[in-house]
């Protein structure tokens, strides 16, 4: 029944994966996950450390290959479908630990996301060069405003690599939103980030949300969680523990002891 | 034309065309990320190509060589372009497709290898160990040309086709498709995660490069009339990375630097001093010495080369007024214009 509840029985689900496997030398990381993500809503993955939620997140997004079982997109079988196919459909991700594209600039990494740049094809930089031209200004002014709202605006002629943690962190989420995804799968977007900008990036993901986005977010903060998800799936040993609302959740004795206990234990010693 | 000028002109000639080189690599490697190992290969493919369609058939010339049609300047050089471009085709679908750039640069070199003895070896294709020669000068029949007039005239035609090559291959780094080979070289596995087909834009990059490659060794076999495998050992592709590494690799007037000091005035230069008649042959040996000495300091100390690859700055200036700016911020949902911080349009 709270299932049902926590997203309305109304609900489009957007993500849905079922069965998935994945072994890294026999040691089974995933191992029968199933869950769906509903459209137009914060979802949290939650679970120990360890318990495969990266990997999932790496087989959803395409940049691994499950062993076995089947992942769709909207009415699509995307199952191991390669990353960028499936970035093309609406999915974008971020990484647990960032991936910034480091020579390039602030500006420069927003601006590589945009689908079908008519600038990218050899044939259009030389016979279309004002097409070329006008898209990437669209780009350009897009990309800074984006950069604004997430507050790199003046950071933009920085090569990557020389942000700050929180600040990759901000530049990961900005460049998947420049690509302007119908999906976002956020892996530990707020790990390591200090209490302010855990607000912020809150915050943000709260717009997305207003925007019509769906985001899929690995989170071990149940404070975050509890604020501003709309829906959680627990995953432990690689396998759906259970899925819910948070407050259902904290009521299930196999998710507090799999999980809820162990971080009520941590944040009482830390 | 005294000596010295024939010298100086020559040095030129190697100036432009290893610009030419350089930039090919540069965006396979320095751009993309491809460490193509096998680089002077398409340069040698190149070569022969050009030389062996402007040569007429090879019967009676007491050659043996494939083609031999009388293809005039430059359309043989564009030939000889394409054709190296042709290779890094197959090359490409076959291994780029599937290896990590690791393996793919041991799969190059192997490649590099085979090309070779297969030049070397297989005389019906390009006059095997004594390679072609007896090459057409382009043009100078039509312009009236001496031997002696035709070394500054190629030096010019060199400097005019690096000219039209550099300014094709910045539009080319400059453009959408530029970052996205930079992207590609600094984590293809996120540019996959932005939606680029990264086996795509790997293989433009490729074919790209190879063309550069075919140019440059086109006007090579054209300058000196001949080409032969002693002209291409496979470890001559080390001098072109030493070329982009000195020069500053992601950077095209970093190609022409890198070109000048190590080509022009390690590898040439020294070519024309006189012997130590003691010691034949120990200039280079020197040189290659000095070379590699160079490339380790150069490595060391300025890894980002002599012109390093520029930060492109963004393009907002009095074009683009904060207020576009502000107002796009907006509806993305952003703050209101108070937030905005001022000297935000440098
Ligand atoms: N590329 C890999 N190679 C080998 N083992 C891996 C790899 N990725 C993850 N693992 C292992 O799989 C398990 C799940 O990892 P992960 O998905 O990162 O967990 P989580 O994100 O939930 O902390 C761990 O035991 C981890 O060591
Ligand atoms: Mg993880």
């Amino acid at each position: 029944m709270t299932d049902q509840e926590s997203r309305g029985s109304s609900d489009e689900m957007i993500l849905t994966c079922e069965g998935l496997t994945k072994a890294f030398l026999g040691v089974k990381a995933v191992n029968g996950a199933t869950f769906e993500v509903p459209k137009g809503k914060i979802t949290a993955l939650i679970g120990p450390n360890g318990a495969g939620k990266t990997t999932v997140v790496n087989i959803l997004s395409g940049a691994m290959t499950s062993d076995s079982g089947t992942t769709h997109i909207g009415s699509t079988d995307v199952t191991n479908w390669p990353s960028y196919k499936i970035a093309r459909l609406g999915l974008m991700r971020t990484f647990q630990l960032s991936r910034e594209l480091g020579d390039l600039t602030v500006l420069e990494n927003l601006l590589v996301a945009p689908k079908h740049q008519p600038g990218e094809s050899l044939v259009n930089i030389f016979l279309r060069p004002s097409l070329v031209k006008r898209v990437e200004c669209e780009n350009v002014e897009r990309a800074l405003g984006i950069l604004q709202t997430y507050g790199l605006y003046d950071l933009r002629d920085n090569r990557a690599r020389e942000l700050s943690g929180g600040q990759k962190k901000l530049l990961e989420i900005s460049r998947g939103v420049m690509a302007s995804p119908t999906l976002l799968l956020l892996d530990e977007p707020m790990a390591g980030v200090n209490p302010a900008l855990i607000e912020r990036i809150g915050g943000y993901i709260l717009d997305l949300k207003a925007q019509g986005v769906t985001v899929l977010m690995i989170e071990h903060n149940l404070n975050v969680v509890e604020k501003i998800c709309d829906h959680v799936i627990v995953l432990a040993e690689g396998k759906t523990l259970a899925t819910g609302r948070l407050s259902d959740l904290r009521a299930n004795p196999e998710v507090v002891t799999a999980y809820l206990g162990e971080v009520i234990n941590a944040s009482t010693h830390s | 034309m005294s000596a010295f000028w024939y010298y100086v002109f020559t040095l030129l000639f190697f100036l432009f065309d290893y610009f030419i080189l350089a930039m090919g690599l540069n965006i396979q490697y320095g751009e993309t990320g491809i460490l193509n190992f096998a680089y002077i290969g398409f340069v040698a493919i190149g070569a022969y190509v050009t030389g062996a369609v402007s040569m007429p058939d090879s019967a009676g010339t007491g050659q043996h060589y494939i083609l031999g049609l009388n293809i005039p300047f430059p359309i043989n050089l564009i030939i000889g372009g394409l054709t190296a471009s042709a290779l890094a085709l197959i090359v490409a679908l076959i291994s780029l497709r599937r290896l990590r750039t690791d393996y793919l640069a041991m799969v190059l070199i192997s490649l590099s290898l085979v090309l070779y003895d297969i030049c070397n070896n297989f005389v019906p294709l390009f006059n095997g160990a004594d390679g072609l020669y007896n090459v057409p000068e382009p043009m100078a029949g039509v312009l009236k040309l001496t031997t002696n007039s035709f070394v500054p005239f190629f030096a010019g035609v060199a400097g005019v086709v690096a000219l039209i090559m550099w300014f094709l291959m910045s539009r080319i780094t400059r453009s959408p498709l530029g970052r996205t080979f930079r992207a590609i070289r600094d984590d293809a596995g996120v540019a996959s995660a932005l939606g680029k087909g990264v086996f795509r834009y790997q293989l433009t990059s490729m074919l790209i490069g190879s063309f550069y490659a075919g140019v440059g060794g086109g006007l090579i076999i054209q300058f000196g009339g001949s080409f032969n495998p002693s002209a291409w050992l496979p470890g001559e592709t080390f001098v072109i990375f030493a070329v982009i590494i000195v020069g500053g690799v992601g950077n095209n007037i970093g190609m022409i630097a890198g070109s000048l000091l190590v080509e022009t005035l390690l590898v040439h230069l020294p070519a024309f001093l006189p012997s130590i008649p003691s010691h034949p042959g120990l200039i280079e040996y020197v040189d290659a010495m000095v070379i590699g000495i160079l490339l380790m300091v150069m490595l060391w100390f300025r890894p980002q080369g002599m012109i390093p690859e520029r930060i492109r700055r963004s393009p907002i200036s009095a074009s683009t007024p904060l207020s576009s700016v502000t107002a796009v911020a907006a509806r993305a949902g952003a703050e209101p214009l108070s937030t905005v911080e001022e000297g935000g349009a440098s």
